[in-house]
């Protein structure tokens, strides 16, 4: 066989790839713009990210915010719900909100040709919302419906009697982005309207805007389209309270008839901005953050447990939590589990200089890839605005991560995985579930993580 | 529209393996994208389900690529990379830094070319495992998870190549052997059964020239036996109750339809997002938003090479009956068949359409898929116009007479019902 066909290809050329330019600017009313030219295609990317997510939610009203959100484009100014909704699809614009614990999240994507008409729609919504009840009550209903609906999948179950048990009763990220079926009953059309008035303004969100446009021209539309917007002052965010670890323990949710059992293990670490980021992030590439990780390679290669399983470290604004999830055939579950464990004690004995080049060479080189779509670039620009990140983020990336160590990765291990304080939950049929574990060890909990 | 208009450049190789090459130098990244002709309607029963196992082997390494190497690869290249099996073709995709454009031609060649001498036992059983987790995981533990299949096994006739699942049956997933493999093989996976494009930032002359080194030599064999696909056709109405771990009811309708590309392809997609795309369209406003009936509801065509399907789902709200939710879409698509459809309606579906033909650019690899998708069922990569012209002509009238021609013809009606009631 031929030379060509044996061995592997070497690159050709270095690459020049132009880190596109941020441009940051603000508003009369104090918003804060971040800007990407792009001229591609004529096409326009815009996200909103308000800091009002369910985080703000008090404990009697948890889904305040996830209802504000799906009530705020419900009819705005001169347009009905359904006048709006028609609005935006004549001119073929897609736009979106969702919520989640630290934000609200706004996502326009349009023609050129149709952007001014798109951004005046917004500009209703956000500065004119109608709020109405009788709107209110439908889309109340609708959440009713939808978390009683989310009962039936065990993926949506795990979750969230993870997040609970995680985090604790006292922390603000312990809570379903829909809140509980009694606490959305107690939220009211007003709550609605005072939740808008307290904690929706320009000066804690971002506009992050992307494509085919210049910065006068866009400055002027959205300096036009936001006028009415006005800033307030902020409320106090409230900090995370921290959690009073339960650990150790493997909480399972009984889910009669199940075929397969979901898996979540995991403990509480720690939120971006700081110093060991980059080492976190070479680390979780060789543990479980992508198909030729360690745990996916064992569980699903070696073992042929599962389709696949996974391990990330998840940032929210003012906390963070490690997190393996996989879903395996019932008979596995523990075996399965036996073996994350394992993972994790190994990869505190450390990498080997293999697994930390290509980790590497992988981040470094997929860089480029994450600046082919307007989207794409609009989330990078999105998650600098949540984690403050600096401006010069992604000018000093690829330096950033050139310069971690192998030892650094090592240490980031030793001080981010801690085995023997990970919380286990497992949604499964009980009955096939409890023998393969000691007894002691086990405890029922429902679907929102309260221990019976 | 200009923008729309696709250059590219085609070839077909000695062996029969078409070429599609598409320069675009937005950013410094490129994409494979190669669709072999095979999918699920190219298995026989007792073995369904071949197709989609046969996708996980190819990612098992081949002569000279160990296991797990081809993963390993394109991801220390900074690449991403998958596959996927439908009824009628499965694919195979990487997009990678464009100085590493050999290394997926030399990966793609090597499975494509000598695949067979690296197959085991070991590799076999190790898949099979996660294919029925995969079948578990997506299908079987799902709220929902077998509706599809209940559909389509009572759509089709027993013999119709897609009357079983592409994830397959679980007694089949777990009889596959090493000969199954190596037949399917040596069957399908010709280079003269196969289109690879190559889109995005690359030089078009080296590209011919890399494609042709790693791809000229490989031999091809040439007798596929054409699937067979009677013409299928319900006689009467279908009524299929199961019961499942599910809190809320939901109600599944199913009807024939056209295959893709036929003349009423286009008016049934645009039917179909006027009944439930939008806030404003016909069930979704009704049933939905208006009087609260469901918690969703869906309507969508899939057309194929050997058929389609119209499928109208809606989950009911707590105490709202079937028969209420049943009664109410009959009423609307006889409306719908009376009395049309308006123009605000159509130009917002079309809207829609050409906007998203634009937004889809973006990606090398979506571009790359889309060019072997039109040259797989029209022959011709360029023709995101023609398909833009195809839902600009659809006119009420055309709507009103599709939607009799095939939804008041017999239909599947599936319900899947909450085995206790939690409420």
């Amino acid at each position: 066989m031929e030379n060509y066909r044996t061995e592997k290809p070497v690159p050709s050329e270095e690459l020049d790839f132009v880190i596109p330019q941020i441009q940051r600017f603000e508003l009369e009313n104090g918003l804060a713009v971040y800007f990407v030219e792009r001229h591609n295609l004529p096409i326009l990317r815009i996200n909103i990210v308000s800091e009002s997510g369910i985080k703000f939610d008090s404990n009697d009203k948890k889904g305040l915010a996830n209802l504000f959100s799906m009530m705020i484009d419900e009819g705005a100014g001169e347009y009905s719900a359904l006048e709006l909704s028609d609005e935006f699809e004549l001119l073929g614009s897609n736009f979106d909100i969702k919520c989640n614990s630290d934000c609200i999240y706004f996502s326009l994507r349009t023609l050129k040709e149709n952007f001014e008409r798109s951004l005046n729609l917004i500009s209703s919504i956000i500065s004119d919302p109608h709020l109405y009840k009788e709107d209110y009550e439908r889309e109340q209903r609708k959440v009713l419906t939808r978390i009683l609906q989310l009962k039936d999948d065990p993926d949506e179950i795990a979750n969230m009697a993870f997040d609970y048990l995680l985090f604790g009763k006292e922390n603000r990220y312990a809570y379903p982005i829909l809140g509980y079926e009694e606490t959305v009953r107690n939220i009211s059309s007003g709550d609605i309207r005072l939740f808008y008035e307290n904690y929706f303004m320009p000066n804690n969100s971002a506009l992050i805007a992307v494509g085919n446009t210049n910065r006068q021209e866009l400055e002027e539309k959205l300096n036009n389209s936001f006028r009415s917007w006005k800033a307030k002052s902020i409320n106090e965010i409230p900090e995370p309270m921290p959690n009073d670890q339960t650990a150790r323990k493997i909480y399972i949710v009984n889910r009669k008839n199940s075929v397969q059992s979901e898996i979540r293990i995991g403990h509480v670490s720690s939120k971006r901005n700081i110093y060991d980021f980059f080492p976190k992030m070479i680390l979780n590439m060789i543990l479980g953050g992508q198909f030729s990780s360690r745990i996916n390679l064992n569980l699903r290669e070696k073992k042929g447990y599962t389709y696949g399983a996974s391990s990330n470290f998840y940032y929210y604004k003012g906390s963070g939590y490690f997190i393996v999830s996989t879903s395996v055939a019932q008979e596995n579950t523990s075996n399965a589990v036996k073996e994350i464990v394992n993972e994790l004690h190994s990869i505190r004995k450390g990498i080997t200089p293999e697994e930390f080049e290509f980790a590497k060479s992988s981040v470094i080189r997929k860089f480029p890839s994450n600046f082919e779509t307007n989207s794409q670039i609009a989330s990078g620009l999105t998650r600098m605005f949540i984690h403050q990140l600096p401006e010069n983020h992604f000018q000093t990336y690829l330096e950033k991560i050139r310069r971690v160590s192998l030892e650094q990765v090592n240490q980031a291990s030793l001080k981010n995985i801690f085995p023997d304080q990970m919380i286990t939950v497992l949604v499964g049929d009980k009955s096939k579930l409890s023998s393969q574990f000691a007894p002691e060890s086990i405890v029922e909990v429902n679907e929102n993580g309260l221990i019976f | 529209m200009n923008l729309l208009d696709i250059k590219y450049h085609k070839c077909t190789l000695q062996n029969g393996l078409e070429v599609i090459l598409h320069s675009n130098e937005n950013i410094p990244v490129v994409a494979s994208n190669i669709w072999y002709k095979v999918g699920s309607a190219n298995e026989k029963r007792g073995k369904t389900g071949l197709a989609h196992f046969f996708e996980h082997m190819m990612f098992q390494g081949s002569q000279n690529v160990a296991k797990e190497m081809h993963f390993r690869f394109i991801q220390e290249a900074g690449g991403s990379l998958n596959g996927s099996t439908g009824f009628d073709r499965t694919n195979y995709y990487e997009k990678v830094p464009s100085n590493f454009l050999e290394l997926i031609l030399w990966l793609e060649s090597d499975r494509m070319g000598f695949l067979l001498p690296s197959l085991n036992q070991e590799k076999l059983e190790n898949q099979i495992g996660v294919v029925k987790n995969e079948r578990l995981e997506r299908y079987d533990n799902q709220p929902y998870g077998l509706a599809w299949e209940f559909i389509i096994s009572n759509l089709y006739p027993e013999n119709h190549p897609y009357s079983w699942p592409t994830i397959g049956f679980l007694s089949d997933i777990t009889s596959y052997t090493l000969e199954d493999i190596r037949k399917f093989f040596k069957k399908f996976y010709s280079p003269s059964n196969a289109s690879l494009v190559i889109s995005g930032h690359f030089n078009l002359k080296k590209g011919k020239n890399l494609i042709e080194k790693y791809f000229g030599e490989l031999p091809s064999q040439n007798s596929l036996e054409p699937v067979k696909a009677l013409k299928a056709e319900l006689k009467e109405n279908k009524l299929i109750i199961h019961k499942d771990n599910v809190n809320l009811e939901r109600l599944y309708l199913g009807w024939h339809s056209e295959k893709a590309f036929g003349a009423d392809d286009a008016p049934l997609d645009i039917l179909a997002d006027i009944l439930s795309g939008s806030k404003n369209s016909r069930l979704y406003k009704f049933l939905v938003y208006e009087k609260e009936f469901a918690q969703d509801v869906t309507a969508f065509q899939y057309s194929g090479k050997f058929g389609g399907h119209f499928m109208i789902i809606a989950t009911a709200r707590p105490g709202v009956s079937m028969s209420t939710l049943k009664k109410n879409i009959f009423r609307i698509l006889e409306e719908v068949r009376i009395k049309g459809v308006t123009g605000r309606e159509l130009l917002r579906s079309k809207n829609g359409v050409k906007s998203s033909f634009i937004y889809s650019l973006q990606n090398v690899d979506a571009l790359a898929d889309h060019l072997n998708f039109y040259n797989f069922y029209l022959g011709e990569p360029n023709s995101f116009n023609y398909d833009l012209n195809r839902y600009e002509a659809v006119n009420s009238e055309m709507i009103s007479k599709t939607l009799e021609k095939y939804l008041t013809k017999p239909y599947v009606e599936l319900q899947i019902m909450p085995k206790e009631k939690k409420m």
